[in-house]
C-alpha cells in the first residue's frame, strides 16, 4: 500500500526534477543583465581534485569582486564581471560537455580552466572551434599551447620550463655551496603530469651529467608508500625529484621521515607539495624540502602580502602558485576587456594577444609582465624555488631562487643536515 | 636478504590492516550474500568519526575506539534495517539479490558526497598523536609502530569475531543463516535481525580499521574508494566468511604491494594483485579457507 | 485495429521525431547532450544482451569501450586506417576478449562474476596506464591520445558540426534496438532467458546454456567496442581513466538496471531518465554544492531499487500495453 503512494511520489519527484531542471537549463541565458561580462570557469569541484578546484574558485571570486568594486570595465560602461562555474569532475568528457554548454547556452564571453591538463586539452579544442577566448591559468602540459590554436592563452609556465628550472637550480646550488651532486632519483605520480616531467628529467639528467639511480612511477592513490620509500633509501641518491599530488605528497614526506632516508636535497614540483594542507599534515617532516612553484607568499612584490592576508582571512589558507595564477588571470582579462572595449570574441582575443600587463593589483606574481607569445604562452612566466624551513615563525615556505628573489636575510640550507 | 625481510614484514603489517578493513566485508558478504560496495565509504565514516574523536578530545587514537565501535555498530545496524532490508523483503524469491548491490552503490555515492559537502575536500591528519612516525629498530630494519598496533588490533579483532561466531548463541545463529537462510529461519532464527546484527558488526569493524589508519594516513571524503576494491579482492582470496582468511588474504596483498616494487615499478603491483585475484576466481573461488557454498 | 499493428504505428512518431530533431533543434549544446544520451542508451542496450538477457551482472564493460576506442585511434593515428575499419577491427578484438573473459567467468555465481568483470576491467586499465608501447603500437599511457580535427569527412568519421554525429549514433542505436528485439523473439532469446533464471532446468532440457551466454557476450562486447570508436571520434581525446573507467562500467550497468534490464525499452528509458538527472543536477548544483548531484543520483538509485526493482520500464510498459488494448478494442465502434 505504502509502496504505491511512494511510487507515485517517486514519479512526481523525478518528473518534477527533470522538468524543473530542463526549464532552468533552457532559460539559463535568459537572465542577461545588459552590462555584464560572463566568464565561464571549468574546474574540478568534486572528485579527487576538488580541493584545488576550490582554491581556484576562491581566487577568482576575490579578484572579480575587487575588479567590480573598482568600477568594473569602464570601456564597457562599467560592466561587471560575472563568474559562472562548471564542475568538470576532473573528467575530460564532462569538461567538453560543460564547455559546449557554457558557450552555447550560457553564452559566456570567455572561458577559463581546467586545472587537470587532461581536461584542458580537449576543452580548449572546443573553445577554438567556436572562437571563444580561453585563458588557462594553471595547466602546465606543453601541448596546450602547441596545438596551433589562436584562442588559447596560458598564464602558467610550460612544464618543460619547470623541469629546466629544477635542474638549473640544482647546478646553482652546487656552485653556491660547493657541493657535488652525482646521483638523482625520480619518483613521480603515474598520471600524465608525472610521466611528462619524468620524460624531460631523463634528458636533463643526461645533459647535466647526473646518474639516474631510480626512476619510479607510483600510483597517486596508493594506500602505502613505504615500498617506494624503501626503494629510494636503498638506491641512495643524492637528490630526489618528486611530482606528487597532495595526498601522496603528504604520505611520501611522512614516510621518508619515518624511515630516516638520508638525502642531500628533495625537490618538489609544486602541485601536492604546494597544497595548503601539506604543511599542516607534515609539520617537521617537511623541513628543508625545496619546491618549485609559480609564486610564494614572501615574494618581493608590492601588494603581495596584503592580498595574501586578505585571502587568508577570507578563506583560511594562503594563496599558492595556482590560486595566484587564477587571480592574475582575472586581472589580465579585465585589462584586455578595457582595451577591447567590446564583447566580440575576436576583439577580446586580439586584446588578449596584445597584453602587456606590468602593473595593477593583479601583478603580485613573481615576474614583471604578462605577455603572450604567438602560441598564447605567457613568455615571462617564471618560477621560484622555495625551501620549507622554520626561522622562528613556524614552518613556512621561503623563496630561495632565483637569487634575486631570495627571501631577505635567509640562506638556503643545502645539503640537508643529516638528522 | 635483509631488505626482503624488512619489506615482507611491512607487507604483513600493512596487509593485516587491509585484512582488518575486509573483515567486516567478508562477514557481510558471507551472511547476506551481498557485495557491499559502500564498504569503503563505511571505512571512511569510521575514519572521520575517529578523527573527530581524537581531534576534539586529544585522546590517544586507540582510546577513541570506545566511541567509534558503538557508534559504527549502530550506524550499520540501522543502515541495514532501514535501507537494505526492504529490498531483501521485496526480493525474497531471488537467490542473489542484485538490486542490493545497486543500493549499496547508491549508499556509497551518498556517504562520500555528503561527507564532501559537510567537511570539504581537505586532507586531514592528526599531527600530534603519540603514534605518529614512531619506528621500531630491529636488527637494522625499521618497523612502523602504528602499523604494528594495527597488526595487533587486526589479530585481536579477527580472533574476537571468530570466537563470537563459534562460541556464542548469536554467533551460531549468524553462521546458520549464512549457510542456509531458509533452514535457519525454520529453526526460529529471525533472519532480518541476524542481517542487522551482522551488518552492525561489519560496520563496527570498518570503524576499528579506521582507527588503525588514522594515526598515519590521510583522512578525506574519497579515501574509502582506495580500500573498496582491495577489500573484495581480499575477501575472495581469503574465502567468504572466514576471518582468518580475510587477514591472510590481506597479508598476501600487502606483501605483494611491499615486496613487488623491489622487482618492478610500483605501478605494476596493482596489475599483479588483479591477476592473482582472477587466478583465484578461476581456480579456487572459495578462496583459501572458504567453505563451498551452494547458493 | 490489431494491437500489433498499433504497436508498429506507435513507433512511427518516435522515429520521425528522432530523425527530425536536428532540423528543429539547432543548439549545439542540446545536440551534444542528446548525442551523449544516445551513446549511453546504445551502451546500455548492448550491455543488456549479457546483463539483461543472460542474467548476469557484468560490471566491467568499459573495458570493451576502451578496446574499441584505442584500436581505432591507434590504427588511424599511426597507420592512417579509416576509423570505420578500425571500428570493426576493434569490435572483433573486443569479441575475442569477451569470449576469453566469458569462458571461465560464466561458471561463477552472480556476485563472483561481477567481481571478476571488475577485476578484468581494472587490470586492463592499469596495464594501459602503465605501458606506452604495446609492440609497435603507441598507446601513450596516461597521457592519452589526441585526435586532431583536421581530416573532416565521412571516411574519417570526423565532422565539424554535431548533426552527422547525431545521425550516426542514432542509426547505431536503432540497429542495436532492432537486434535486441529480434533476439528476444528468437530461440536464442528464449534459451538465454531460461538459462538465466533456472540454468539447471534449462540444461536438463538440452539447452546449451554456456554457449548461449557466450554468444550473448560476444555480441555485446562487439557492439560496445563500436561505441568506443564513436566516442573517440566524437570527443577527440581518450585516456585510460576516461574510457576504461570503473565509473563508466557502473553507470552503464546501473542505468540498465534502473530502466529495467532484460527488457528492450528498459535500458533506453533508464538512459533517458537518469542521464539528464545526473547531468542537470551537476550543472545546477555542481558549483554551489559540489558532489550534491552524486548524492541525488545515489538517492534515486536507492529509491528506484526499493520500489521498482524490475526497473522503471515496468509500470510504463504496463500502461502502454493497456492503452494499446483499449485502442485495439475500439474497431467495433467506428473505424
Amino acid at each position: 500500500m505504502m509502496g504505491k503512494r511512494v511510487n507515485r511520489l517517486l514519479w512526481c519527484v523525478v518528473t518534477g526534477l527533470l522538468v524543473g531542471l530542463l526549464v532552468s537549463f533552457a532559460g539559463g541565458s535568459g537572465m542577461t543583465a545588459e552590462n555584464v561580462v560572463k566568464i565561464g570557469n571549468i574546474e574540478p569541484l568534486s572528485g579527487p581534485s576538488a580541493a584545488v578546484g576550490l582554491q581556484g574558485k576562491n581566487a577568482r571570486e576575490m579578484a572579480v569582486e575587487e575588479i567590480n568594486a573598482a568600477g568594473g570595465i569602464k570601456s564597457l560602461g562599467g560592466a561587471k564581471l560575472v563568474l559562472i562555474y562548471a564542475d568538470s569532475e576532473s573528467k575530460p568528457e564532462k569538461g567538453v560537455a560543460e564547455a559546449e554548454r557554457l558557450i552555447n547556452t550560457e553564452k559566456v564571453n570567455v572561458l577559463t580552466g581546467c586545472w587537470n591538463s587532461a581536461v584542458t586539452l580537449p576543452t580548449t579544442a572546443v573553445a577554438e572551434r567556436y572562437g571563444i577566448p580561453f585563458i588557462v591559468p594553471v595547466s602546465v602540459n606543453d601541448k596546450i599551447t602547441e596545438q596551433g590554436f589562436k584562442n588559447v592563452f596560458r598564464i602558467a609556465a610550460k612544464d618543460s620550463w619547470w623541469t629546466r628550472d629544477q635542474f638549473v637550480f640544482l647546478k646553482d646550488m652546487e656552485k653556491e655551496f660547493n657541493v657535488k651532486v652525482k646521483t638523482v632519483a625520480f619518483v613521480y605520480e603515474n598520471g600524465d603530469w608525472g610521466k611528462g616531467f619524468a620524460g624531460q628529467w631523463k634528458e636533463l639528467a643526461k645533459k647535466g651529467g647526473y646518474e639516474v639511480v631510480l626512476d619510479e612511477p607510483y600510483p597517486s592513490t596508493s594506500t602505502d608508500l613505504s615500498p617506494v620509500v624503501q626503494k629510494i633509501k636503498r638506491a641512495e641518491p643524492d637528490v630526489l625529484l618528486l611530482v606528487s599530488n597532495a595526498a601522496d605528497a603528504i604520505l611520501l614526506t611522512n614516510t621518508l621521515a619515518d624511515y630516516k632516508v638520508k638525502l642531500k636535497a628533495i625537490i618538489g614540483s609544486g602541485g601536492g607539495h604546494a597544497d595548503p594542507s601539506f604543511l599542516k599534515a607534515t609539520g617537521q617532516n617537511a623541513r628543508y624540502i625545496f619546491d618549485l612553484v609559480e609564486w610564494e607568499t614572501d615574494v618581493n612584490k608590492p601588494g603581495a602580502k596584503e592580498t595574501n592576508e586578505k585571502f587568508k582571512k577570507r578563506y583560511g589558507y594562503n594563496l599558492a602558485g595556482e590560486s595566484v595564477d587564477a587571480y592574475v588571470a582575472m586581472y589580465v582579462l579585465a585589462d584586455a576587456l578595457e582595451r577591447a572595449g567590446s564583447l566580440e570574441p575576436a576583439k577580446i582575443r586580439k586584446a588578449l594577444a596584445e597584453t602587456n600587463l606590468t602593473k595593477g593589483p593583479g601583478m603580485i606574481v613573481a615576474y614583471n609582465a604578462v605577455q603572450f607569445d604567438k602560441t598564447g604562452q605567457n613568455e615571462h612566466a617564471a618560477l621560484v624555488m622555495v625551501q620549507i624551513n622554520d626561522i622562528g615563525h613556524g614552518m613556512e615556505r621561503l623563496t630561495v631562487w632565483p637569487k634575486g628573489a631570495r627571501h631577505a636575510g635567509y640562506t638556503p640550507v643545502f645539503p640537508m643536515p643529516q638528522k | 636478504m635483509l631488505y626482503l625481510l624488512e619489506d615482507t614484514i611491512n607487507g604483513i603489517l600493512m596487509g593485516s590492516i587491509y585484512g582488518l578493513t575486509a573483515l567486516g566485508l567478508t562477514l557481510i558478504f558471507g551472511v547476506l550474500k551481498v557485495i557491499n560496495f559502500a564498504h569503503g565509504s563505511l571505512l571512511m565514516v569510521g575514519m572521520y568519526v575517529a578523527y573527530w574523536a581524537v581531534a576534539l578530545t586529544g585522546l590517544h587514537p586507540y582510546l577513541a575506539l570506545i566511541l567509534v565501535v558503538p557508534v559504527m555498530y549502530l550506524f550499520g545496524y540501522y543502515l541495514q534495517d532501514i535501507v537494505i532490508k526492504p529490498i531483501f523483503k521485496a526480493e525474497r524469491e531471488v537467490r542473489e539479490p542484485i538490486t542490493v548491490i545497486i543500493v549499496t552503490t547508491g549508499l556509497w555515492y551518498i556517504l562520500d558526497n555528503v561527507t564532501l559537502l559537510l567537511f570539504g575536500p581537505h586532507y586531514r591528519t592528526i599531527q600530534a598523536n603519540p603514534l605518529r612516525g614512531k619506528m621500531l629498530e630491529l636488527g637494522g630494519m625499521l618497523i612502523s609502530v602504528p602499523k604494528l598496533w594495527g597488526f595487533v588490533t587486526a589479530l585481536i579483532t579477527a580472533a574476537s569475531i571468530y570466537w563470537f561466531l563459534q562460541r556464542t548463541r548469536l554467533g551460531r545463529a549468524i553462521r546458520a543463516t549464512s549457510l542456509d537462510r531458509d533452514a535457519a529461519s525454520l529453526m526460529g532464527i529471525k533472519q532480518y535481525k541476524v542481517y542487522n546484527i551482522a551488518f552492525g558488526i561489519g560496520t563496527a569493524t570498518a570503524g576499528i580499521a579506521g582507527v588503525t589508519l588514522v594515526p598515519f594516513y590521510n583522512v578525506f571524503p574519497s579515501v574509502g574508494v582506495l580500500f573498496d576494491i582491495k577489500g573484495f579482492i581480499i575477501v575472495v582470496l581469503g574465502g567468504l566468511g572466514s576471518m582468518g582468511g580475510a587477514l591472510l588474504g590481506g597479508m598476501i596483498v600487502g606483501v605483494i604491494e611491499s615486496v613487488g616494487p623491489q622487482f618492478m615499478a610500483a605501478t605494476w603491483t596493482e596489475a599483479i594483485v588483479y591477476g592473482l585475484f582472477l587466478l583465484f576466481l578461476f581456480v579456487k573461488p572459495s578462496g583459501l579457507f572458504g567453505v563451498r557454498y551452494d547458493w | 485495429m490489431k494491437q500489433e499493428r498499433l504497436q508498429v504505428l506507435s513507433l512511427l512518431p518516435v522515429v520521425v521525431i528522432a530523425f527530425g530533431l536536428p532540423l528543429v533543434l539547432r543548439s549545439p549544446t542540446y545536440l551534444h547532450i542528446i548525442i551523449l544520451l544516445y551513446f549511453y542508451a546504445y551502451l546500455t542496450t548492448s550491455w543488456n544482451l549479457v546483463g539483461g538477457f543472460a542474467g548476469v551482472l557484468p560490471l566491467g564493460h568499459a573495458a570493451f569501450v576502451g578496446i574499441g576506442a584505442y584500436t581505432s585511434t591507434v590504427l588511424s593515428l599511426q597507420y592512417g586506417i579509416s576509423p570505420w575499419l578500425g571500428m570493426i577491427i576493434g569490435g572483433v578484438l573486443a569479441t575475442i576478449v569477451g569470449i576469453i573473459i566469458g569462458l571461465p567467468t560464466f561458471k561463477m555465481r552472480g556476485a563472483y562474476f561481477a567481481l571478476a568483470t571488475i577485476a578484468f576491467a581494472e587490470g586492463f586499465r592499469v596495464i594501459v596506464e602503465n605501458i606506452d608501447y604495446l609492440g609497435p603500437f603507441n598507446l601513450n599511457g596516461p597521457r592519452g591520445l589526441e585526435i586532431s580535427p583536421l581530416n573532416v569527412g565521412l571516411t574519417n568519421l570526423m565532422f565539424n558540426s554535431k548533426e552527422p554525429y547525431y545521425y550516426i549514433i542514432l542509426v547505431m542505436l536503432g540497429g542495436v534496438l532492432a537486434l535486441t528485439y529480434l533476439i528476444s523473439r528468437s530461440k536464442l532469446g528464449y534459451y538465454l532467458q531460461a538459462g538465466g533464471e533456472e540454468p539447471e532446468a534449462a540444461m536438463s532440457l538440452g539447452v546449451n546454456v554456456a554457449r548461449c551466454k557466450l554468444i550473448a557476450m560476444a555480441m555485446s562486447s562487439f557492439l560496445t567496442a563500436l561505441a568506443g570508436t564513436f566516442y573517440a571520434q566524437f570527443t577527440l581525446y581518450i585516456h585510460p581513466k576516461s574510457v576504461i573507467s570503473l565509473d563508466l562500467s557502473f553507470e552503464i550497468a546501473f542505468i540498465a538496471l534502473i530502466g529495467g534490464r532484460g527488457s528492450i525499452a528498459g535500458p533506453i528509458l533508464g538512459a533517458l531518465l537518469l542521464r539528464p538527472v545526473s547531468d542537470l543536477s551537476r550543472i545546477y548544483f555542481g558549483s554551489t554544492l559540489p558532489g550534491l548531484h552524486l548524492v541525488i543520483f545515489g538517492i534515486v538509485l536507492i529509491l528506484v531499487m526499493i520500489y521498482q526493482p524490475r526497473g522503471l520500464q515496468e509500470p510504463l510498459t504496463r500502461a502502454y500495453h493497456k492503452l494499446l488494448e483499449r485502442l485495439a478494442v475500439r474497431p467495433a465502434v467506428g473505424v
